[in-house]
C-alpha cells in the first residue's frame, strides 16, 4: 500500500465531502420578481424573530415585524413620522375613508370602508371577514402574545364584504393601533379552517401589503414586490435583510459596505462609532421613541417596601450624567423624567421625576427619618439589615452593563451596595420579574401605539399573583388604589384632553410615590448609505415601524 | 483499545482542548525509570537553563504576578472611581503620558485595570491548573495503579467528555452556578481534572511493570508508599508541564466564556472580561480597549507556553523539540 | 478492517447511550421549560405544557420516551422558534458541515506543510518563525483574533484603499441571492475559516513536526538514505506518511474543540450553524433543542472519529490485523 492507496481513500473522502458540501446547499431558490427598478438593498438586521405568527406569543421581537410583518400584513393606519417630534397615524391605502366613530347606546361602533381595489397577493379581495378572523384569532386564539384592545370589541360585523363594522363593548383609546400595529389582517380565505399558527409560524408566502416575504432562516429575509400590490408601486427591485446579531459584526458590516442600513440600538460602541464619523453615510439619532427605559423598581421587596427608601434610591443617582455618559456622543444629555416614552410626551408630565437629581444630603435625611444608619462598611443598615440591592437586566447588552456599572458606581457612594445579575431576556420577563424575584430592573417598556396606557404595568388589580397565574403585568407590584381610576381613563376615554389630565395625574402620583426611577428614552438610531434614496432625512424613523415604514420607497443607485 | 481512547505513539492525552496547548512531548514515555536523586535535578536544571525562552518567560511571568498582585502599590490609579459624576463624564480617553494605556468608558485608568483584573486572571488560571492538576493525580495514580474498576471509570468518564463540546458544557453550568470567580474556577477544573488525570494514570501505567517497582514491591513496600515514593516522583515531568499549560488553557477559555457572556460580573473584573466589553469597540478610535487586555493574555499565556515547553525539555531530554 | 471499523461502532453506542441520558438529565435539571408560560394569560398553560412535555413522569421513563423518538428521527419541537428541532438541526448542520470540513481540510494541509518544512529544516530561520507563530496562535483568544481579523482583513482595507466592497466579507457564506461554490463563497469562507482554525493549525503544526522530526531520526530512514534514495522520497513516501499517524489521533481528539470553536465562530461571522443554534437556545432556555443539539454533536464528533480511525487503519497496517 503504499501510495497510491492512500491516494485513492484521500481522493474518495475528497470527492464525497465536495459532492456532501454542495448537496447540501439551499438551491437558489428565489426567483427575482419584476420590481420598480430601484436596484436591490441589503439592510442589517440585528435581531431574528423565533417565528412569524405576529398575534402568538413567539412574536415578541419587534425587529421580525420591522422586516416582514409590517411589508406583508394588510393594515389600517400607518405610523408616519412627520417632522422630529411628531408622528401620527396615517390611513392606510386599505381604507377607502377614514372611518367613522359613533356612539351608539353606549358602545363605540367604529366602521371601515374597504378599498374595494385592496386584493390579497393571490388576488383574492380583502375583506371584512378577514377582520373578524383576526379579531376572532386573538381573542378566542390559543397563545396569544397580547389581546389588549381587541378584548373590547364585542362583534366584528362581516355582512357586508366592503365594510367591517366594529363594536365596542368598552371604548379603547388606542383603537387606530388594533387591525394594523404589530399585527396586521390575516387573509381569512387561506387560513380558515388551518391551524393559523402552524401555517404562519415559520413564515408564509402569501401578502396583503407591498411585498413578499422569503424568510430563509438564521441568514435573512428577502422582501420581493407583490405583483398585486393595490397601493403606490414599489420602486425597488427587492430588499434583503441580513441577520447580523453580534453588535460588532453589525457595525463592520455597515462600514464596509456589506450592508446598506442598520438600526442598531444605541450601544456605546456603536455611539463611539458614530462620534468618529462614518464615511459615506447618512445618520439620524432621535430621542422621540416608544421606549421608556427605566430602573423598575419592585414595591414590594425589601428594602425597597419602604417609599423613602426608594426615595433616596432616587436621590442617590444622577440621571442626567448616566444619560450623558451612554448617549452625550447623540447629543442627548437629559434624562426621561415621566414614566411614559417620548411619542407620548403629548399625554405626559414631562417634567414629573425631574426634582429626582443627586442628592447626597436629601438621601441622608430620608435613610435615618426610615431608621436606617450607615454601618462600618459605609453601608445603610436597618435591624442589622443592609439596603443591599440587586440589580437585574437582560445578559450580552453592553449598554445595559454600563449602565449597571455607573450606578454601581453612584450608589456605593450614597450607601447602597449594588450587586448585578444580568440574566437572559427570556429568564428575565418570563420568570424573575412576572414572579417578582427582583428589587430593581433595568429595561424598557415599549409602547406599539401613539396613545398611553399604563394601566396593565401599574394598576394594582394587575399585579401578578398566584390566584391569576402570574398572567398580570404589574410586575413592579405597584399598589396604589389612588392612581387605578386615572389609568383606567387613559385607557378608554375618547376625549385626548381628558386622557392628556388623567395620565398627567398619574404621572405625578408615580413620581411622588417613586415606583420607578425613568432613566432614558432609548435613542433609536439610523444609520443609511448615501446611496439610498428615499429616506427623509429629517424624519426617517416611525418609531412604532422603525427606519421601515416606507422602504417601498426606497432606492439604490 | 476503546475507539476514544488515543492510539500510536508519543500522543499528548492531556489537553482539555483536544492537543490544543499540549504540544508534543507532554504525556510521552517516560524515558528514565531509575528513582530521581539529586544529580537528576541538577541535570533538569542545567537542561531547563539552556532554554533561553523558558528563562525570559520567568522572568515575565514573576512581572506580571508582582505587578499584578501588587497592584495596591504598583497601578497609577484606583480599580474603581468614588462615583464622583463629573468623572463619569470624562469618558474614555486614548493612550497619553497620564493614562499609558487610556481609560475606559467610566473614564477608569485601563493600564490600572489591567492590574487588578490580572489578579482575577491569573487567580483563575493558578487555582485551576492547582486543583485539576491535585485532582487528577491523586485519581490518575490510583486509576492507574490499581487499575480495573477505577481505571475503567475514569476511561469511560473521560470518554464521555471527549465527545461532547466542552464549551458548550462549561457555558451552561456557569449559567446554572452563577457568575463568580469561585465558581469559574470550580466549573473549569470540575472538567480540567478528568485530562491531568488521564495524563497521570497513562505514565504510571507504563511505570508500574517495570523492574524497579516490582522490585520495590517484592521487599514489601505498601501500595501508598510505591506510588508516593516510587511511581510519583518518575512522572512529575509530565505533571509539572500540563499543569503549566492547564494555566494557559484556563485563561483562554475564561476569555472565551466571558466573551459568551458567562464572565464574572462587574465590579470584578477579569482580562477576558475587559476584552468582551470592548469587542465592539473594534476598528473605531476605542479600539485600544481591545488591545492591551488581549496583549495582557497573548503575553501571560506566551510566557505560560513557554514556560511549559522549557519543564519539557528539562524533564525529557529525548522530546524531540 | 471491516471488523475493525464494525468494534469502533459497536463501542460507541454504549458511551453515546450514557452521554445522551447524562446530557438528558444535565439538561432538564438545568432549564425548566414551563417559566416562559407563567406569564401566559391562560392559567392551565403550565399544567398543559408539563402534561405535554412529559414532566410530570419521572426522568428515566422521560428520557426513554425522548429516545425512542429521537432514534425515530423525531426531536421534538422548540421551545424558541415552534419549529421541528429536527429540521433546525439539519439545516444548522448544512452550515456547520462546510465550516467544519474546510476548517480540518485547511488545518491539515498548513499543518502538514509547515510540519514538514520545518522538520526538514530544523533550526532554521522559517522554523524558528513557524514556531513562534504557533506559540502566538496558542496564545490568542479566538474571538480576540477573530475580531481583530475583520478590521485587519475587512472593513480597514475597504478604508485604506477605498474599495468598493471588503475582499473578505464578514456575513454568513453567502451575499444575498448568491449560492453554491463560487468565489463569493469562497471569499466569505476566508475569516471564519480562519477564526476556527488558528489554534487548531498551530498545534497541528507542532504535532506534525515533532512527529516528522521522529521518523526522520529512525532506522528504516536512515537505511533508506544509506540505500542513496533520494531526500524527496525518503521525506514525502517514508517519512510523511510514518508521520501522519500521530496526527490523525490528535485531530481526532481535536474535532470536539473545534466544533466548540464554532459557538464562537458562527457568532461573530453571522453564521447560522450549530454554534449559532445552540448559543440561542442556552439563552433562550429551549430544552428540547439543547438536548438534541448535544446528541447530535456528539454523534457528529463521534462519526469523526470514526472516519479518522478508518485513516488510521489505511496509514497503519498493524491496527487492521489487531
Amino acid at each position: 500500500m503504499r501510495a497510491r492507496q492512500i491516494t485513492r481513500v484521500v481522493a474518495a473522502c475528497a470527492i464525497a465531502t465536495v459532492v456532501g458540501a454542495i448537496s447540501i446547499f439551499p438551491a437558489n431558490a428565489a426567483v427575482r420578481r419584476q420590481g420598480g427598478g430601484g436596484g436591490d438593498i441589503v439592510i442589517g438586521a440585528e435581531q431574528e424573530g423565533d417565528c412569524a405568527d405576529w398575534i402568538s406569543s413567539c412574536a415578541g421581537s419587534s425587529w421580525q415585524i420591522w422586516i416582514m410583518g409590517q411589508h406583508t400584513m394588510p393594515r389600517t393606519f400607518d405610523f408616519v413620522p412627520k417632522s422630529k417630534t411628531s408622528i401620527v397615524y396615517e390611513r392606510n391605502v386599505l381604507l377607502a375613508s377614514e372611518p367613522t366613530v359613533e356612539e351608539e347606546g353606549g358602545k363605540t361602533v367604529i366602521t371601515y370602508e374597504i378599498n374595494p381595489d385592496a386584493v390579497w397577493s393571490d388576488g383574492e379581495p380583502i375583506t371584512s371577514h378577514d377582520f373578524f378572523y383576526t379579531w376572532d384569532q386573538i381573542v378566542n386564539g390559543e397563545d396569544i402574545y397580547d389581546p389588549t384592545g381587541y378584548i373590547d370589541i364585542e362583534s366584528v360585523d362581516d355582512s357586508d364584504p366592503a365594510v367591517a363594522v366594529v363594536t365596542f363593548s368598552t371604548p379603547y383609546s388606542g383603537w387606530r393601533s388594533l387591525f394594523g400595529g404589530q399585527y396586521g389582517i390575516y387573509p381569512s380565505h387561506i387560513l380558515e379552517g388551518q391551524d393559523r399558527n402552524a401555517a404562519t409560524v415559520n413564515g408564509y408566502d402569501w401578502s396583503g401589503g407591498p411585498y413578499i416575504a422569503d424568510w430563509q432562516k438564521g441568514v435573512s429575509v428577502t422582501l420581493t414586490p407583490n405583483p398585486n400590490w393595490y397601493g403606490d408601486p414599489v420602486k425597488n427591485d427587492s430588499v434583503t435583510f441580513q441577520f447580523l446579531t453580534d453588535t460588532a459584526a453589525e457595525f463592520q458590516a455597515f462600514t464596509s459596505g456589506q450592508v446598506d442600513a442598520i438600526y442598531p440600538q444605541p450601544q456605546p460602541d456603536v455611539i463611539e462609532q458614530i462620534e468618529a464619523g462614518i464615511e459615506g453615510a447618512n445618520s439620524y439619532f432621535t430621542p422621540y421613541t416608544p421606549n421608556a427605559e427605566a430602573l423598575w423598581i419592585n414595591n414590594a421587596a425589601f428594602p425597597f417596601d419602604s417609599v423613602k427608601v426608594r426615595q433616596a434610591f432616587a436621590y442617590s443617582i444622577d440621571r442626567d450624567v448616566v444619560v450623558e455618559r451612554l448617549f452625550g456622543g447623540l447629543g442627548i444629555t437629559e434624562a426621561l423624567n415621566t414614566i411614559n416614552p417620548p411619542i407620548t410626551a403629548e399625554f405626559a408630565d414631562t417634567e414629573a421625576f425631574s426634582k429626582y437629581t443627586l442628592n447626597l444630603k436629601k438621601v441622608k435625611q430620608l435613610m435615618t427619618s426610615d431608621g436606617w444608619e450607615k454601618n462600618a462598611d459605609g453601608f445603610w443598615e436597618k435591624d442589622g439589615e443592609q439596603a443591599d440591592i440587586v440589580i437585574q437586566s437582560t445578559e450580552g447588552n453592553a449598554r445595559r452593563a454600563l449602565t449597571e456599572e455607573i450606578l454601581q458606581e453612584l450608589l456605593g457612594n450614597a450607601g447602597f451596595n449594588l450587586t448585578i445579575e444580568n440574566h437572559s431576556a427570556g429568564d428575565l420577563f418570563g420568570q424573575n420579574l412576572p414572579n417578582g424575584d427582583f428589587q430593581v430592573g433595568l429595561y424598557a417598556q415599549v409602547a406599539t401605539q401613539l396613545e398611553p396606557g399604563n394601566c396593565s404595568i401599574f394598576c394594582s388589580y394587575n399585579i401578578p399573583t398566584e390566584d391569576n397565574e402570574f398572567s398580570g403585568q404589574n410586575w413592579t407590584r405597584t399598589d396604589l388604589p389612588q392612581i387605578d381610576p386615572l389609568l383606567e381613563t387613559v385607557g378608554s376615554s375618547s376625549d385626548s384632553d381628558e386622557v392628556a389630565a388623567a395620565n398627567k395625574k398619574a404621572d405625578k402620583i408615580s413620581a411622588k410615590f417613586l415606583i420607578s426611577l425613568p432613566l432614558d428614552p432609548l435613542p433609536n438610531i439610523s444609520l443609511w448609505s448615501k446611496d439610498i434614496k428615499g429616506i427623509n432625512k429629517k424624519a426617517p424613523d416611525s418609531g412604532v415601524f422603525a427606519l421601515f415604514w416606507n422602504l417601498a420607497e426606497w432606492t439604490k443607485s | 483499545m476503546t475507539p476514544l481512547e488515543p492510539r500510536g505513539p508519543v500522543i499528548a492525552e492531556g489537553s482539555p482542548l483536544g492537543s490544543l496547548v499540549t504540544l508534543p512531548g507532554a504525556g510521552g514515555e517516560v524515558s528514565e525509570t531509575v528513582t530521581v536523586h539529586r544529580s537528576q535535578w541538577e541535570l533538569f536544571r542545567r537542561r531547563f537553563m539552556r532554554h533561553r525562552m523558558a528563562l525570559i518567560s520567568i522572568g515575565v511571568l514573576v512581572l506580571l504576578f508582582v505587578l499584578c498582585f501588587g497592584a495596591d502599590i504598583f497601578a497609577p490609579y484606583e480599580a474603581t472611581r468614588t462615583g464622583v459624576p463629573q468623572d463619569l463624564l470624562l469618558g474614555p480617553v486614548g493612550p497619553s503620558g497620564a493614562h499609558w494605556f487610556g481609560t475606559d468608558e467610566l473614564g477608569r485608568d485601563v493600564l490600572s485595570r489591567i492590574l487588578y483584573a490580572g489578579q482575577i486572571s491569573l487567580k483563575i488560571g493558578l487555582a485551576v491548573a492547582l486543583l485539576s492538576t491535585l485532582v487528577g493525580t491523586v485519581v490518575g495514580a490510583v486509576a492507574g495503579y490499581m487499575g480495573r474498576a477505577v481505571d475503567q471509570g475514569l476511561m469511560r468518564l473521560t470518554d464521555l467528555f471527549l465527545i461532547v463540546p466542552q464549551i458548550a458544557i462549561l457555558a451552561i453550568a456557569l449559567r446554572v452556578f452563577g457568575y463568580k470567580d469561585i465558581t469559574v474556577i470550580l466549573v473549569l477544573a470540575g472538567v480540567f481534572w478528568m485530562y491531568e488525570a488521564r495524563v497521570v494514570r497513562g505514565q504510571i501505567l507504563s511505570l508500574k511493570e517495570k523492574e524497579f517497582i516490582e522490585a520495590a514491591r517484592a521487599s514489601g513496600a505498601s501500595s501508598t508508599r510505591i506510588v508516593v515514593k516510587h511511581l510519583l516522583p518518575n512522572v512529575i515531568g509530565p505533571i509539572m508541564v500540563n499543569a503549566t499549560l492547564s494555566v494557559a488553557l484556563a485563561i483562554i477559555t475564561e476569555s472565551t466564556l466571558s466573551f459568551l457572556g458567562f464572565g464574572v460580573q462587574p465590579p470584578k473584573t477579569s482580562w477576558g472580561n475587559m476584552l468582551s466589553n470592548a469587542a465592539g469597540y473594534v476598528g473605531t478610535p476605542r479600539a485600544y480597549l481591545l488591545y492591551f487586555p488581549g496583549l495582557a493574555i497573548l503575553l501571560t499565556v506566551l510566557a505560560v507556553n513557554y514556560l511549559g515547553d522549557g519543564l519539557r525539555d528539562a524533564f525529557d531530554p529525548q522530546s524531540s523539540h | 478492517m471491516l471488523t475493525y471499523v464494525a468494534r469502533r461502532v459497536l463501542y460507541s453506542i454504549p458511551v453515546l447511550l450514557v452521554a445522551s441520558f447524562l446530557l438528558f438529565v444535565f439538561v432538564r435539571a438545568t432549564f425548566d421549560p414551563t417559566v416562559k408560560l407563567r406569564a401566559s394569560r391562560d392559567p392551565q398553560a403550565v399544567q398543559r405544557e408539563r402534561e405535554r412535555l412529559g414532566l410530570d413522569k419521572p426522568v428515566p421513563e422521560q428520557f426513554v420516551k425522548w429516545l425512542g423518538d429521537f432514534v425515530q428521527g423525531d426531536f421534538g419541537h422548540s421551545e424558541r422558534t415552534r419549529e421541528s428541532v429536527s429540521t433546525m438541526i439539519v439545516r444548522a448542520l448544512g452550515y456547520t458541515v462546510q465550516l467544519i470540513f474546510w476548517g480540518v481540510v485547511v488545518s491539515a494541509i498548513i499543518a502538514i506543510a509547515i510540519g514538514v518544512y520545518s522538520a526538514s529544516r530544523q533550526y532554521s530561520k522559517l522554523d524558528y518563525t513557524f514556531t513562534g507563530l504557533a506559540f502566538l496562535g496558542l496564545a490568542m483568544p479566538p474571538f480576540w483574533f477573530g475580531l481583530l481579523a475583520m478590521q485587519l482583513l475587512s472593513s480597514g482595507p475597504k478604508q485604506w484603499f477605498g474599495l468598493s466592497e471588503p475582499i473578505f466579507p464578514t456575513i454568513g457564506l453567502h451575499s444575498p441571492g448568491e449560492s453554491g461554490i463560487n468565489l463569493d463563497y469562497l471569499r466569505h469562507l476566508v475569516l471564519p475559516v480562519m477564526t476556527l482554525t488558528v489554534q487548531i493549525i498551530a498545534s497541528w503544526s507542532r504535532y506534525q513536526r515533532a512527529s516528522m522530526l521522529d521518523v526522520m531520526s529512525s532506522d528504516y530512514i536512515r537505511t533508506a538514505r544509506a540505500k542513496g534514495v533520494p531526500q524527496r522520497r525518503v521525506v514525502f513516501k517514508h517519512g510523511l506518511r510514518n508521520a501522519l499517524i500521530p496526527l490523525v489521533t490528535v485531530m481526532s481528539l481535536d474535532i470536539g474543540a473545534v466544533f466548540g470553536g464554532l459557538i464562537i465562530t458562527e457568532k461573530i461571522f453571522s453564521v447560522p450553524g450549530m454554534g449559532r443554534l445552540f448559543f440561542d437556545s442556552l439563552l433562550y432556555g429551549d430544552i428540547i433543542t439543547l438536548e438534541a443539539w448535544f446528541v447530535v454533536s456528539a454523534l457528529f464528533i463521534i462519526l469523526f472519529n470514526l472516519i479518522a480511525d478508518v485513516l488510521y487503519g489505511v496509514l497503519d497496517p498493524r491496527v487492521r490485523l489487531a
